[in-house]
């Protein structure tokens, strides 16, 4: 063998893997979880930490108590919801980078139905402001949307750009017209009224808003899978050529494509404006709109399984306060998660990819 | 004694399932250049990689002002001083000519003097004519000037040999003849360069020596002087082609697929097809001969309405289609078999079963209102593939994984499937093997039984020869004339396709 | 790919399984003697604790607080995002980790403090400069207006040009009335003196704030102050060869030869008169504004381009302030557009102060309105 890798002209090089093999599939996760926890727990020694406490209370904290599982839940909800958006627009490749801007636009129009027209009962304030957010979510994404579609503008960029447009805008909102008047002219809106709020599951924070979750993504599953709608926006996304070949229109795709994505982000901000904060306020997200891409990612655009990697991200936040608590500087803890997020990530690359040796004269072999 | 630059013997390189060269032997000499004439796929871009060092050669060998030589990377061939100009330029648009041309240079270290090598540059512009503007930025330039920087930058690293792959493909005549030009001060000084083409035209005029080749293996080599069009031409498309199969006799009166004074643009912006006329009835095979690359590809899509109508009219069973959507048009009943199976034909990451309703996933077939029945959907999908023999291990695995054969049956079964009234195939049975090459053809003449009207776009004349009632001849984006089965003669197409109208090929081949 | 998650979960609570009960069974022998004995205080910050500012010098204040109080046990969970989806939880995971005063110090977590304090009446919640109380949860601040006041005296008499500047977080009334404070500090000794604003919207930037400071220095101003909880803004001073202020805790190792001074917090006295109230069972929810005189806030130490002069006339309003016999917000004062808004003989009430929403006469801004 060690022959063979001296041959000239032979070298190592990554070859795409025809079918996924099944073994990869299931090796691949074990593995690289596997290598995260030992290179993060290198850096824990090396830091003088131990790390089987330090991991042991990330796992207590985020799923080894009701209340810690019930939290991991409530972050696992606006993850769910804008990861499901982003997969939508990212399965017909169109490169939406704009969750975040579209989730405060969601959470500024259900905010405008809580503050201003929260007069019915309760289940019609929260339709109208469910609906309210699915519409201004959506439309802030046409705004990238109808560029894109019509003149081909890069929407990774629009989408991106209109996220600081969005939180500036609601910031001038909270700070501006929409202030609570008996708020000190404190940057907060009036907490909404009972009847804008999302019901909670029992004590817990869970909130309604992790149903709109599950209906979306059995909703996007069956139109996806086994509807004919579904089926252009998955030739779309696969092979535009072909879905031109096909007679799709691929234009009118896009605009509904894009706005059923921000729709969904605009639900995101909804429910976590209306079940969390209960009112606006800056600071609302955390960047939920981004980590769902990552999120969307290794769910494989799947909606199903972004149920559990949207439960298990909300684990691994809620797992970082906790290992604080324990001493973790929060420097520390980011790095942590950083690293295993990295090998995760960089696992998913063998599942599509092998090495292999190239080059060199055939006839040796 | 002329010098011998480049050397090849007895080169074979296999591929997975294809012989690309087969024993090919080539020769350079100083002072010359050097045509590589061939169909596509003859195996001329092949024996350049090898030469290039891009490929090595599965046996043969090459020897290089003498000096046996093996190359396992084009790095090597570099500095053997053999340069290759690529048809895709391979330029950083937003740097300028000198930094692109200092740019990868071996003899460079690690610090670069931008300004000696400007100097540098500048000087050899002046002496082989090239007018290459050191300071510009590349997307600045036009294409001819482009490749100019191209060529400075492979002399810039010493190239003696000089390869390049269709280089007049993107040029105006205009500067066709400009590159010719620097092309021979070049020869003139001792160099030797070799152009791969397909236009016998172009070849007439500037090489010294030709080589053709055709399946992989060097046919012949001529003396320019020695040679004429249509003896290159015969050598090209290769033996004497009698038509093979028998075609039944069937009444073709009506008109389906009419194209009247249709003119098209090509992607980029040039004219690609101009006033075509064409008319084809029902239970007739119309070929479209002509070198690849002159308006075929255009015209395929034009009629799917993929392409604009840019001017005339297009029209189908006697109604007006011009300027109507893809949809309308498949909707019409107008199937297109693409020449790009993996990619425009078929979603390569999808299975068989989602791949065999992408034409009809509107219809009932797939399923009631907006759902589709997946479960009917498999069933008919494995009686297609059945049907048409295509062979795979799942009908749920990527149709990706198929082989270009299988590939192209389960292609032919949906398209035949809908049931349609006018079939274009562009190079249907191009790379596939036996098998599958039957199965196409079949396809198409039992269509043509069934009363469809169909345009078979090929560069095999004998595919042509055996399969076409008629065949048209586009060159340049004009039809050059049109041939019945009842007169086809190999010659006549030939000097069409070479750009001869029909009236004039018909003289010149009578005379000769 | 449902594997992947399924594997994943599965290993993860694989990992609960065997590393919990290991984790649990050491608790529960070696903590289990003096631990439980001791008293426990958490905070929350909404930066990290080597923000060299505002999270800074709290920490500072809990470090005090447990050397002050041995028998006190003090955790601390940093850069804690000011949403209420992640601060409720973290207060609650404080409060389940058995802690007894909880200090939330940013004024973002109020919500989430009340709300959590109603659940758990037997645990005190102090939050940092809110407006909200229950009966288990009071507020603290200081009046670092008066501190600012005085470093307006200071930016004013080093001030060649008079134009001052001033990097600011968010306009909200704290912000507001340490600006106002800071520009009657430097009007009282340059009548021209004028100060223009520049927001962030964050608190904690320090690559955006030092851009602020420069794009200050670009128009022209040759005092920078600022209300941040990093150093950027003095750094951007320093940068450009100019004065600067800095703010929360000393910022002269920063930028030596720019900074003249800057309000100073020193909270741990205080944190440790709560601590020691609460295990009294003297603690009332109060709703604490600390003055000058205090301590809490206070101008920090000098640099040495500030001269005897200065020194001196800062001393004795400082000593005016505490005695009482200066107010910062004395009328007549009138806004920036030129509207009297204290008449004169009046001085504003706290609850004026508290809802601060305009700029008083020499302070070049805008203040976002409905």
């Amino acid at each position: 063998m060690a022959g063979l890798l001296a041959v000239k002209g032979r070298a190592l090089t990554i070859e795409k893997r025809g079918d996924i093999s099944k073994a990869a599939m299931i090796l691949n996760p074990i593995l690289s979880v596997a290598l995260a926890l030992l290179v993060g727990g290198t850096f824990l020694v090396l830091t003088g930490h131990d790390p089987l406490e330090i991991y042991s209370t990330m796992l207590k904290g985020a799923f080894g108590s009701a209340y810690g599982l019930s939290e991991t839940v409530v972050k696992a909800i606006p993850l769910l919801l804008s990861g499901l958006a982003v997969s939508v627009a990212f399965r017909m490749q169109l490169w939406n980078i704009g969750a975040e801007g579209q989730l405060y636009f969601g959470a500024i129009a259900a905010t405008w139905v809580a503050l201003f027209h929260a007069d019915g009962s309760r289940i019609i304030v929260l339709s109208m402001m469910v609906g309210a957010a699915f519409v201004a979510g959506g439309l802030w994404a046409m705004i990238a949307a109808i560029p894109r579609a019509f003149f081909k503008v890069n929407e990774t960029i629009t989408t991106l750009m209109l996220n600081y447009v969005a939180i500036l805008y609601s910031n001038y909102l909270i700070y501006g017209p929409w202030k609570d008047p008996e708020g000190y002219n404190f940057p907060l809106t009036a907490i909404f009224p009972e009847s804008a709020v999302l019901p909670v599951l029992g004590t817990s924070r869970i909130h309604f808003g992790l149903f709109f979750g599950l209906a979306a993504a059995l909703i996007l599953y069956v139109a996806l899978w086994h509807t004919k709608w579904g089926y252009e926006i998955r030739v779309i996304g696969e092979s535009p050529v072909a879905a031109r070949y096909a007679g799709m229109n691929i234009v009118k795709n896009i605009l509904i494509v894009m706005f059923i994505s921000g729709g969904l982000a605009g639900i995101a901000g909804m429910a976590e404006v209306s079940g969390i904060s209960q009112r606006l306020q800056p600071g609302l997200s955390p960047g939920y709109g981004y980590t769902a891409i990552i999120v969307a990612w290794l769910a494989r655009l799947n909606p199903f399984t972004m149920l559990g990697v949207s439960f298990i991200f909300g684990g691994l936040l809620v797992g970082g306060y906790t290992m604080q608590t324990s001493g973790l500087p929060a420097a520390l803890v980011s790095m942590l998660q950083g690293a295993i997020l990295f090998f995760v990530l960089g696992g998913e690359i063998f599942t599509k990819y092998r090495l292999v040796l190239t080059g060199g004269d055939r006839k040796e072999v | 004694m002329e010098t011998m630059l480049v050397k090849m013997v007895s080169i074979t390189k296999k591929f997975p399932g294809v012989i690309a060269n087969r024993n090919v032997d080539f020769e350079l000499k100083a002072g010359q250049i050097h045509a590589l004439l061939g169909e596509n796929g003859a195996g001329k871009s092949t024996l350049m990689s090898v030469l290039t060092g891009l490929y090595m050669p599965d046996d043969g060998e090459i020897h290089i002002k003498g000096r046996k030589v093996s190359f396992t990377s084009p790095r090597d061939a570099i500095s053997a001083g053999i340069g290759m100009v690529h048809q895709h330029f391979r330029l950083v648009n937003s740097f300028s000519v000198a930094e692109n041309i200092v740019m990868g240079s071996s003899s460079e270290g690690f610090l670069i003097d931008m300004h000696e090598a400007e100097k540098k540059l500048a000087a050899f512009s002046e002496d082989y004519g090239l007018n290459v503007i050191p300071k510009a930025k590349v997307w600045q330039l036009s294409v001819g000037e482009q490749q100019r920087v191209e060529i400075v930058k492979m002399l810039y690293r010493g190239a003696e040999i000089l390869v390049l792959d269709e280089p007049t493909a993107v040029l105006t005549p205009q500067e066709s003849r400009e590159l010719f030009a620097t092309l021979r001060r070049m020869t003139d000084r001792g160099k030797g360069v070799i152009v791969i083409t397909h236009k016998l035209q172009e070849v007439m005029e500037n090489a010294d020596r030709i080589t053709v080749l055709r399946d992989g293996q060097s046919v012949a080599t001529f003396n320019v002087r020695d040679t004429n069009p249509k003896e290159l031409a015969q050598a090209m498309v290769g033996r004497d082609i009698t038509g093979s199969y028998e075609l039944p006799e069937i009444t073709k009166c009506e008109t389906i697929l009419q194209l009247k004074n249709l003119s098209a643009y090509g992607d980029r912006g040039q004219i690609a097809l101009k006033e075509i006329n064409l008319a084809v009835r029902r239970g007739e095979i119309v070929g479209l001969a002509g070198v690849a690359g002159n308006g075929q590809k255009e015209l395929a899509e034009v009629i799917a309405g993929l392409r604009e109508v840019a001017g005339g009219k297009l029209h189908f069973l006697g109604k007006d289609y011009t300027g109507k959507s893809v949809r309308q048009i498949v909707d019409a009943g107008v199937s297109l078999i693409p020449e790009d199976r993996l990619g425009t034909g078929l979603v390569g990451s999808l299975d068989a079963v989602s791949n065999s309703i992408l034409k009809n996933y509107r219809l009932k077939d797939a399923g009631r209102g907006w759902f589709i029945n997946w479960r009917s959907v498999r069933k008919c999908t494995d009686k297609l593939v059945k049907d048409y023999d295509v062979k795979l291990t799942r009908l749920e695995a990527p149709v990706k994984l198929l082989s270009g054969g299988n590939l192209q049956k389960l292609l032919l079964a949906r398209e035949m499937s809908n049931n349609p009234e006018i079939i274009v195939a562009v190079y249907p049975a191009r790379g596939l093997d036996i098998g599958a090459i039957e199965t196409v053809r079949n396809t198409l003449l039992k269509q043509r039984e069934q009363g469809k009207a169909i345009v078979l776009i090929s560069e095999e004349l004998e595919e042509l020869f055996a399969l076409s009632d008629r065949i048209a001849v586009i060159h340049e984006g004009e039809i050059m004339g049109t041939v019945d089965r009842d007169c086809l003669d190999l010659n006549e197409i030939g000097m069409m396709m070479a750009g001869e109208r029909k009236e004039l090929a018909n003289g010149r081949v009578a005379s000769s | 790919m449902k594997k992947f998650f399924v594997v994943l979960t599965l290993l993860i609570f694989a990992t609960v399984a065997l590393t919990g009960c290991g984790g649990g069974d050491k608790t529960a022998t070696s903590d289990a003697g003096n631990e439980q004995e001791k008293f426990k205080v958490a905070f929350i910050y909404v930066g990290p604790v080597g923000d060299a500012g505002w999270t800074y010098a709290h920490d500072k204040g809990r470090q005090y607080l447990e050397k002050e109080i041995p028998n006190v046990k003090t955790t601390f969970v940093e850069s804690v995002p000011e949403n209420m989806a992640d601060a409720e939880r973290v207060l609650e995971q404080l409060v389940q980790e058995g802690n007894k005063v909880i200090f939330a110090t940013s004024f973002g977590y109020m919500d989430a403090v009340i709300k959590v304090a109603k659940r758990h009446p037997d645990v005190i919640f102090m939050h940092c400069s809110g407006y909200k109380t229950e009966k288990n949860a009071g507020t603290y601040f200081g009046r670092d207006y008066q501190a600012r006041y005085l470093a307006g005296i200071v930016a004013g008499k080093n001030s060649k040009s008079g134009d001052l500047g001033y990097v600011a977080a968010m306009p909200i009334p704290e912000v507001i009335r340490g600006i106002n404070a800071y520009t009657l500090g430097a009007r009282s000794v340059n009548p021209n003196a004028t100060v223009k604003v520049v927001w962030t919207n964050t608190w904690f930037d320090p690559a955006k704030e030092k851009e602020a400071g420069k794009s200050l220095i670009e128009q022209g101003v040759d005092v920078m102050a600022q209300h941040q909880d990093t150093p950027g803004p003095v750094q951007a001073a320093a940068d450009a060869g100019k004065l600067a202020l800095g703010y929360n805790s000393d910022m002269r190792n920063f930028a030596p030869d720019a900074v003249l001074t800057g309000p100073v917090w020193n909270w741990g006295p205080y944190y440790v008169e709560v601590v020691k109230s609460v295990m009294d069972n003297t603690w009332t929810n109060e709703q604490y504004w600390g003055p000058l005189k205090d301590g809490i806030i206070d101008l920090g130490p000098y640099g040495p381009m500030v001269t005897k002069d200065v020194k001196d006339l800062v001393a004795s309003k400082r000593q005016e302030i505490i005695d009482g016999r200066l107010e910062v917000f004395n009328g007549p004062l009138k806004d920036n557009a030129g509207k009297e808004r204290v008449p004169a003989g009046k001085v504003m009430t706290d609850k004026e102060m508290l809802e601060f929403n305009w700029f008083v006469e020499g302070v070049i801004g805008e203040i976002p309105k409905k």
